[in-house]
């Protein structure tokens, strides 16, 4: 194979760097590679690579430590808090970036060792992350490994390479030049970045007659719209509930897939320090159908069905324009009219809420669900307004995109395609052909476009009906930038090469415009002369190394009702019928809209309420199924709307009766090893007139029952003290409760316990309080910790390899309005560790810190130990887990961490890795101590609301010995004399008395 | 004849309470020295019974299965195992428990019976040692075989090693290493010395050249001298002596893996004598199986009488009420300890999904064996045949219930599991049965399957002043 050095151009710095004496003596190959964009050996899949070669080029780059390694970027990037020349092998990198989702964006710190990026931290700089993660910008890293990623252009079946690509979107553009764009259409998902959108803007100068569409599976079109209605101009709704006392959340799933989760969780989370003051407690009512992890942490939960949430909000409206809050007369009236069929407990709900918000003017959020009508939108936009809210709590900013990007869209799309008006048909990501409402039938309208082109990482269900297909490059390996929902920008810099020399939709738009500009010169270009203000090198180089650009954030927007089109649209708004079973679609948790359905973590990631894994299912709460005779896994025919599909059923405390929510992503039908077949489509029920919520469904049994893969059976506490929780009057009464529902015996040890008050002593606090149980300390754990992902047979049989799981527990006498608690369980690190003494080989033994340390090459797998550890937190290898399934993946290993073989146990270790590095720091820098917050571990890290507190217990100032101390801190099972060095914090809810029996 | 001399123990007469007892002689039928030792050594020397090939066949082939299963556990891993994250243990720390218990009749015929002068256990007491030696072959497979990886089950050894890492002394598996290591070696020397004296006689009446040469060796050079019958009957009583706490050690070391865990269900302090006295309950179980087998199979009716059957049986009866009365203290001591934990597990094998187990357990090992307070019902062949088998899978479901229900729900519901077994289980636990039944069959075939020296000396032909009755042989039962 011949390997030809990457060109590197000029440093910032001034230094010129080579990376291999060809290079510096400028051989004839080398400058051949110079005029190619990547060198032949980055396009070569390391599938293809032998495990010789790939060894003896991972070795090569080890080698060549100095020079990164053979995939560094072609231009420079800068790291986050050291110089790239400052590479040594073993010593990671940061590198901020951006990862776009959900409307928004991600900052990130990605961490590269010799080149991989191997895990992602989130940038405490950036507003949409502060330092944390959600699930999916963890498991981004593993989406960039994926080895079913596509590894070249295609043009039908036939691979090309990049050369003929590119030669065809040349030719295409000269083409459509000549018709100034006619029956061209850019198909792109719901972007926010703005080089790609002054591409787009270029693209709309040379190709005027030209058609931009915007869709997104799961878009908030409906906010921007009911901002229209309310104020005569669309606009990004942005929470800020640090400054909110009172939250109300109409199917808003503030903490999982309604956008920003981090930023909202943080700021929930931030409103609830009960040990600095009980009484800023804030309080959040949820309403909803489906029970999502913001139900579950409500202190008050509606179960609710989502068709009668519009008229709870017109209700709210009206019940607080009772109460003298200053909204338009015409609107109440018509209001009035609109929000009958609620039942008693929804109007208690009503009048308790609208108390509580009158009751606090301009400290309160009512927040309404991207799926709800933009009408419902416009009210809570109306009533936050006359409730000063707006502005605090509730920011309005600038939309990124005026334009619609709901399945109108799309419908409209495939209707010009049909009356033969679109000639080239570029699809920039997404895959339409599968998350397409199903009224449009865009899948076949695609295979009628003469010429299409559809850019995707993987050649999916669209690519596979295309004429082309471009392989995209990843996030991670490419240059672009993002805006945040608030404006914030971001510049995504590539942590590696494109591994398999994908390339992003700018650099296709300029290939189409003539253009032969890199992402980079597109990106440069963008943030040095576009965007007004005249940035300089020295400008570029802070954002990159901050990950944003300071001060991008945008301003709030003024605001006055324009009340008469809200009153005209209200009126005309007809809500969802009665009749039949109501259905709801969302992002399945595991594959979001279907973009995650090759992720294995994901898929084997469980669910927070369900605890479902590897698949999908229709959730219908306890006395739906009972009347209908289904029982838990019973697959049955779901039909309505012209369709059917056969799903399984499952049963979900919580969940509103007849109502049914499904979610959308999984079943894909594309060549995906670890997506393809799992779960259901349920994409055939969605259509555009009813794309989130969709009524009179029925049900049929078919009599076939699919085993559902779950993480935990057991639902009920069966009375013991584990997940503790009170509410606020119980803790203003006694702050420490929670360690008086248990009797602790004094105890005693068989052993002769060593001193555990010299050096360092590592203990974990976990505040139940804060968690929310969104899931992303777990998968955090699971890319820190190369945790093998076991299969859906694996998770039938109960052998997933989590080392940190969360539990989540029911309580309350009606199975169908549980309250749920969430508790996340990584190994208790017990002083006097059950584990440790019946290990016979010592495998499993105390280090003198206190860490319950597992030797794996010492571990002969007994057993004995995970049957000995009361917290069940022990796993073990039954097969060859750790095996990558391909040589890509295995690039993702943290190399400091042992990949574990078959026949061992193991288990959380407290980050042991990242203490040690630390200790070696600290010790370089001639200290016998680790100073508090030096040590942070993956879930720490990961963990939205920071709920997880690390550290050292010898140290009085420490952050986890404060937090331990709270009076509302107890050990799990100490009663039984484990000593675990984890202490939980008691969960409080904060319960309104005015709904104290509902 | 030199090697047959009579055992030299002289224990009182007690012909008179015989009588009175109306107590059955220890050995019926007319056999004098002379047929007693045609009898035996021709089960050796000449050819098997048809019947014995096919058994030996079938026992062979279950043995394959054996050697099958063990084959794939170890190419691929023991997930090929029904276990879980929860419930590590299963049917083979069972079959482990079953097993060992199993071997505790024979350690406890051969040794505590001799010292407590039991002498109808002479009849017995070589084909029950063999059993024991066998059984707990079949027990050694399974902490082998549950280990992950197998291939470092020698680190459960105090093998000096270059990183000087000794194994865990605290851990109750260490501790079943030596207990098991320990009673498999006493009871292989202690059978083997027990054997030397039937060798030579066999080495004695072989007339091939090769049974001549391995008896020959087997025996060790036994010639009958006196001084040979002094030095064997010294050594026989050492081991017997030694052998002696084995029999209660072992069981109670097998029962601290679990005592000594803090697992709901395990944590009692009850499970030692509870574990001995359902091993000696088991092991008799399988000598009765056996032997009411055997002694039909090779003409053995008048060495292993409807006496020595009766009196086993009338040991499982005594044992399987200590069992019951443990199942009950159990239960009892769950509800006093207040301890809700102990509570949960004790209430959830009664009620909860393994309740079925739970209750065959019962009826096999406490109510079944009630009916051996009938004579009529303990000296039934088929009766003892059925309620031993019915004790066997009994004692298996107790080990089942012991681990598998304790550990299927512990102390974290949200870490509740159920166990449910995988063909492979299975296979590996029926195939030890294999083993053991190709070792036995072989040992019946190739060695004196009843200890004809010590069978000789409780004969009516072995009592000098008794031969005016054939009631009035030695007995002291």
């Amino acid at each position: 194979m011949k390997r030809t050095p990457l060109p590197l151009a000029q440093d910032i710095s001034g230094k010129t760097y080579w990376r291999s004496l060809s290079e510096l003596a400028g051989s004839p190959d080398f400058v051949d590679a110079l005029g190619r964009e990547f060198p032949p050996a980055a396009f070569e899949p390391p599938e293809g690579v032998g495990r010789r070669t790939f060894l003896s080029l991972m070795g090569a780059s080890l080698a060549l430590g100095g020079l990164v390694g053979c995939r560094r970027p072609v231009e420079q990037i800068l790291p986050y808090s050291r110089a790239p020349e400052e590479v040594i092998p073993g010593q990671p990198l940061f590198f901020a970036t951006a990862l776009p989702m959900m409307g928004t964006a991600f900052g990130v710190l990605v961490e590269s060792h010799e080149g991989r990026p191997t895990k992602i931290e989130g940038n405490p700089k950036h507003p949409e992350s502060l330092g944390a993660t959600t699930l999916y910008t963890q498991a981004a890293v593993l989406d960039l490994y994926d080895p079913d990623r596509s590894k070249s252009p295609r043009e039908g079946a036939a691979a090309k390479s990049w050369d003929d690509a590119a030669a065809f979107l040349r030719a295409e553009g000269d083409k459509l030049r000549g018709r100034s764009g006619k029956g061209l259409t850019i198909l792109t998902e719901a972007h926010r970045s703005p080089t790609l959108a002054a591409r787009l803007a270029d693209l709309r100068k040379t190709l005027p007659e030209a058609r931009i569409v915007r869709y997104e599976p799961f878009s908030r079109d409906a906010a921007r719209e009911g901002a229209r209605l309310a104020f005569g101009k669309p606009l990004e709704t942005t929470l800020d509930l640090t400054k909110a006392r009172v939250i109300v959340a109409l199917d808003a799933d503030l903490f999982g897939t309604d956008g920003s989760p981090i930023k909202q969780a943080r700021a929930f989370a931030a409103g609830r320090a009960v040990d600095k003051d009980p009484k800023a407690m804030n309080r959040l009512y949820a309403v909803e159908s489906t029970f999502t992890i913001t139900g579950a942490a409500a202190d008050h939960r509606l179960r609710i069905q989502s068709r009668k949430i519009p008229a709870f909000a017109f209700a709210l409206a009206t019940e607080l324009g009772k109460r003298g809050v200053a909204l338009d007369a015409d609107l109440l009236k018509t209001l009035e009219g609109k929000s009958g069929g609620l039942d008693a407990k929804a109007t208690r709900h009503v009048a308790a809420i609208a108390a509580d918000l009158a009751a606090n003017r301009g400290l309160g959020a009512l927040v309404v669900g991207r799926s709800l009508p933009k009408e419902v939108h416009a009210v809570a936009h109306l009533i936050n307004l006359a409730l000063d809210n707006t502005g605090r709590a509730v920011r309005l900013v600038a939309p990124f995109d005026e334009s619609r990007e709901g399945p109108e869209a799309l419908v409209e799309l495939a209707g010009a395609i049909e009356r033969n008006e679109v000639e080239t048909l570029i699809v920039l990501g997404g895959n339409p052909a599968f998350d397409a409402p199903a009224d449009a039938r865009f899948a076949d309208a695609l295979a009628k476009v003469p010429v299409s082109v559809h850019v995707s990482t993987h050649v999916d269900e669209t690519s596979e009906r295309s004429r082309w297909h471009l392989n995209r490059a990843h996030p991670l390996e490419s240059w672009s930038d993002v805006r945040a929902e608030d404006g914030t920008a971001s510049i995504a810099q590539p942590l590696i090469a494109p591994l398999f020399g994908g390339r992003t939709d700018a650099e296709i738009i300029e290939l189409l415009l003539g253009g032969s500009r890199t992402a980079y010169d597109l990106v440069r270009a963008t943030w040095l002369n576009a965007e007004g203000a005249k940035r300089t090198e020295q400008d570029l180089r802070r954002a990159l190394h901050d990950g944003l650009f300071a001060g991008s954030q945008l301003a709030d927007e003024q605001v006055t009702a324009t009340t008469q089109a809200a009153v005209d649209a209200l009126r005309a708004f007809a809500p969802a019928a009665a009749e039949g079973l109501e259905v709801t679609f969302r992002p399945d948790m595991h594959a979001w809209d279907g973009r995650f359905a090759n992720n294995g973590w994901l898929q084997e990631l469980p669910h927070p309420m369900t605890k479902l894994t590897w698949g999908s299912g229709a959730n219908l709460s306890p006395s739906t199924a009972a009347r209908l005779g289904l029982k838990d896994g019973d697959i049955v025919t779901l039909s309505g709307a012209g369709a059917s599909v056969r799903i399984p059923v499952v049963v979900a405390p919580g969940q509103a009766d007849d109502s049914v929510a499904l979610g959308v992503g999984q079943g894909r039908r594309a060549e995906l090893r670890v997506g393809r077949g799992v779960g259901v489509d349920t994409t055939p029920l969605r259509k555009s007139d009813a794309f989130e919520l969709a009524v009179g469904f029925s049900l049929e049994k078919t009599g076939a029952v699919a085993e559902l893969a779950r993480t935990q059976e057991h639902f009920v506490m069966e009375g013991r003290p584990l997940a503790r929780e009170g509410t606020l009057a119980e803790l203003e009464k006694d702050p420490a409760f929670a360690q008086k529902q248990v009797h602790v015996p004094p105890l005693l040890s068989l052993f002769k316990e060593p001193n555990r008050r010299q050096g360092h002593a590592w203990g974990m606090s976990i505040d139940l309080n804060a968690c929310i149980g969104c899931n992303a300390c777990v998968i955090a754990c699971q890319a820190e910790n190369n945790i093998p992902v076991v299969g859906i047979e694996g998770v039938r049989e109960t052998r997933e390899m989590h080392w940190l799981r969360v539990d989540r527990y029911f309580q309350g006498t009606d199975p169908n309005e549980p309250e749920s608690i969430q508790q996340p369980l990584p190994c208790q690190h017990c002083e006097n560790a059950p584990c440790e003494q019946v290990c016979p080989v010592a495998a499993t033994a105390h280090s003198p810190e206190g860490l319950n340390d597992m030797a794996y090459n010492r571990c002969v797998g007994t057993k004995y130990c995970a049957n000995n550890c009361p917290y069940k937190v022990r796993r073990f290898n039954f097969f060859e887990y750790g095996q990558p399934d391909s040589e890509s993946r295995k690039m993702q290993f943290n190399p400091n961490v042992t990949v574990r073989s078959r026949g061992v146990m193991e288990k959380c270790t407290f980050c042991v890795q990242r203490i040690n590095s630390a200790k070696i720091e600290a010790k370089k820098e001639g200290r016998e101590h680790v100073k508090d917050g030096e040590v942070v571990t993956a879930c720490q890290g990961a963990c939205p609301t920071q709920a997880i507190a690390f550290g050292d217990l010898n140290d009085q100032t420490s952050q986890v010995s404060v937090t331990s101390a709270s009076p509302r801190g107890y050990r799990m099972l100490d009663e039984i004399n484990t000593k675990p060095r984890v202490t939980y914090l008691a969960k409080i809810r904060n319960k309104n008395p005015e709904l104290a029996d509902a | 004849m030199s090697a047959t001399a009579p055992l030299q123990v002289d224990p009182p007469r007690l012909s008179d309470r015989a009588a009175l007892l109306d107590e059955a002689p220890l050995v019926q039928g007319k056999d004098d020295f002379r047929s007693l030792t045609d009898k035996i050594s021709g089960i050796v020397l000449t050819k098997p019974p048809s019947g014995w090939l096919i058994l030996f066949c079938l026992a062979i082939s279950l043995l394959l299965v054996l050697g099958g299963s063990l084959v794939h556990l170890v190419g691929k891993g023991i997930g090929i195992w029904g276990l879980n994250t929860t419930v590590n243990w299963a049917w083979d720390i069972t079959g482990f428990v079953f097993w060992v218990g199993i071997g505790h009749a024979g350690t406890l015929i051969s040794a505590i019976l001799f010292l407590f002068r039991q002498k109808w256990r002479t009849s017995i007491n070589r084909a029950a040692e063999a059993m024991t030696i066998f059984a707990v072959a079949c027990a050694a497979i399974y902490p082998v075989a549950h280990l992950g990886r197998i291939w470092f089950a020698h680190w459960l050894f105090p093998i000096p090693n270059q990183m000087s890492i000794w194994p865990n002394f605290k851990s109750p598996l260490l501790w079943d290493v030596f207990a098991v290591s320990t009673y498999a070696t006493v009871s292989a020397l202690f059978w083997f010395v027990g054997l030397i004296p039937d060798l030579a006689t066999i080495r004695d009446r072989a007339t091939s050249r090769t049974k001549q040469i391995v008896f020959g060796i087997l025996c060790l050079g036994w010639r009958g001298s006196h001084r040979h019958w002094l030095h064997y009957e010294r050594a026989y009583l050492i081991f017997a002596g030694l052998s002696t706490p084995l029999v209660l050690s072992v069981h109670t070391i097998v029962s601290f893996d679990f005592a000594v865990s803090i697992v709901p269900g395990w944590h009692t302090t009850i499970f030692p004598p509870y574990f001995v006295a359902g091993a000696i309950f088991s092991g008799f179980a399988m000598v009765v199986t056996l032997m009411v087998f055997a002694r039909k199979a090779f003409g053995l009716e008048g060495l292993i009488t409807t006496r020595h059957l009766e009196n086993m049986n009338k040991v499982i009866v005594a044992t399987g009420t200590m069992v019951g009365y443990a199942y009950a203290m159990e239960l009892f001591i769950a509800w006093y300890s207040g301890n809700g934990y102990e509570r949960f597990a004790f209430a959830n094998r009664i009620l909860g999904p393994y309740s079925w187990a739970y209750w065959t357990m019962v009826s096999c090992n406490v109510i079944f064996p009630q009916l051996f307070w009938f004579k009529k019902v303990r000296t039934s062949i088929p009766a003892m045949f059925v309620i031993s088998i019915l004790v066997n899978i009994g004692m298996w479901f107790e080990r089942f219930v012991i681990i598998v229900t304790s550990l299927h729900r512990d102390f974290l519901p949200s870490s509740w599991t159920y166990f449910r077994p995988s063909i492979w289980d299975m296979s590996t636990f029926f195939g030890s049965f294999g083993l053991f039944f190709t070792l036995f069959l072989l040992f019946v075939r190739y060695l004196p399957m009843v200890a004809l020296s010590e069978v000789k000396a409780i004969t009516a032909a072995a009592d000098p002043h008794g031969s005016h009755s054939n009631d009035e042989a030695h007995h002291a039962a």
